[in-house]
């Protein structure tokens, strides 16, 4: 597979997942650009035998927004002493009910993260456990956490 | 809301990325360059089977030249073994001493020819059948040396053959065993013999002169010394003559050397046995160092990996 293959097939995944992880659509579509060139000076590095393409740029794209989380964390300390942050309206995605998205927009980043991972991209416990670097178990663990806590915001909605 | 309709509901959900993010991935992948090929079996085996095979072929139609151009070296180098029955063997045997030597010429004849002998009864044998060698041909032993410890035997004879038959002679000694080493010189002795020859005559005309003149004390003395003179010359000539007409062979016989195997204090293991002591030792003392250098690392890892995963949770809030 070519990289120019890889980065058409996985673009949407790559882009979901960044949209679901930082809750932020502006700061998803530039850190999915930044991944894709990442990934393209890494990409002799990618080995097929160690994990799907989908794994590896998922892999990328966490580096990425990690990054992105440490540098938007310095910029809010220095910022919110001038002034408090504004909420940003952000729809995770086409078709949810507005319960569910303000739900999903009350979960941690790392709760959204392993949604996204084993929801939304629908990867085994394996493949995520890999891209977040815990074991399975833990990755399985957090997942249903994430959703119990989903699940008590919808009836409370209710 | 079930937790099953929350999940599905959320695996309903499809987000697309933006067109601006496409054309912008689109744009990168662009710069990205052909794939390297990978150096599978398959295509391994495309290159060096062909290339085995090519190498193979230079080998079998270069060698038959390389070894036939060795052959002829090792004939070469290796000792001509003489065996009695061997007809064709002592003809190039006899060939190999071959001096052309004219009948009307003086020629000083000197050989060394030394033969190899499988034991140390043969060396005896041997020293025998030269001498017989050397009186059938009218010719004789001027030295003979011959000694034996144990296995090991040599003989050194100096044989004086007569010079128009040292070729047959030397073709029948060579027989005696395998030649390790041959020498052969000849030295022409015409001119001197003829310088003095023609010394002589001059003398000898100053004689004839001498006894011509009237007798005195200092003619007489003259005579003397010339008298003397020309037979000293002619002595040498006498002596130069003699030897020449015999050919000096010096012929020396011996066993192989005898090769005693070193014997060492330890068995065909000792080697083994060091080298497991030693490599014993070693791990002794990897093990002493490297356990706990290892221990230690994998305590720094584990606390850079606490330190790290807190960090990021708390990034997360998880």
């Amino acid at each position: 597979m070519t990289f120019q293959q890889a980065a058409e097939a996985h673009l949407d995944d790559v882009y979901g997942y960044l949209a679901w992880f930082t809750s932020d659509r502006f700061a998803a579509e530039d850190l999915t650009a930044v991944t894709f060139e990442r990934a393209l000076r890494l990409w002799h590095r990618f080995d097929p035998d160690r994990g799907s393409v989908r794994t590896w740029l998922c892999q990328v794209a966490r580096t990425v927004a990690l990054d992105h989380f440490r540098s938007e964390r310095r910029r809010t300390r220095r910022e919110e002493l001038a002034a408090p942050p504004e909420a940003i309206d952000f729809r995770f995605a086409e078709g949810l009910s507005p319960d569910l998205e303000s739900a999903l927009a009350r979960l941690t980043a790392g709760e959204r993260e392993v949604v996204a991972l084993r929801v939304l991209l629908d990867l085994d416990a394996g493949a995520a456990a890999r891209i977040l670097g815990i074991s399975p178990t833990n990755c399985t663990t957090r997942l249903n956490r994430a959703l119990k806590k989903l699940e008590e915001a919808l009836h409370v909605a209710a | 809301m079930s937790q099953r309709d929350l999940v599905a509901e959320l695996r309903a959900a499809h987000v697309e990325a933006p067109p601006e993010v496409r054309e912008r991935v689109r744009l990168v992948a662009a710069g990205a360059p052909a794939p390297p090929r990978r150096v599978t079996w398959q295509r391994a085996l495309v290159v060096v089977v062909p290339a085995a095979a090519a190498i193979a072929a230079t080998i079998v139609f270069t060698r038959p030249a390389k070894q036939q151009q060795q052959q002829t070296v090792l004939e070469a180098n290796k000792p001509v073994r003489i065996q009695p029955s061997a007809g064709a063997a002592t003809d190039r045997a006899a060939k190999a001493f071959a001096v052309p030597s004219p009948t009307n010429r003086v020629q000083k004849y000197e050989a060394t020819l030394s033969l190899r002998v499988e034991h140390a009864r043969d060396v005896s044998d041997g020293v025998k059948r030269a001498l017989r060698i050397a009186t059938s041909f009218g010719g004789y032993a001027s030295s003979v040396h011959a000694e034996t410890h144990g296995s090991r035997a040599v003989a050194d004879l100096t044989l004086r053959i007569p010079r128009t038959r040292i070729q047959e002679a030397m073709a029948k000694l060579a027989q005696l065993g395998t030649i390790t080493d041959e020498n052969v010189s000849t030295v022409d002795q015409t001119a001197l013999l003829n310088n003095t020859d023609r010394k002589i005559a001059r003398l000898q005309k100053q004689l004839a002169k001498l006894r011509a003149e009237p007798k005195s004390d200092g003619n007489d003395r003259s005579i003397a010394a010339l008298v003397k003179r020309i037979e000293t010359l002619q002595r040498g000539e006498a002596t130069t003559r003699r030897n020449a007409h015999y050919a000096t062979v010096h012929l020396h016989l011996e066993t192989p050397p005898v090769t005693v195997a070193q014997k060492h204090g330890h068995g065909p293991l000792h080697g083994v046995g060091v080298a497991l002591t030693w490599l014993g030792i070693g791990a002794v003392y990897a093990l002493a160092i490297g356990v706990p250098v290892a221990v230690l690392l994998g305590i720094v890892w584990l606390c850079v990996r606490i330190v790290r995963r807190r960090r990021e949770n708390a990034l997360l809030q998880i």
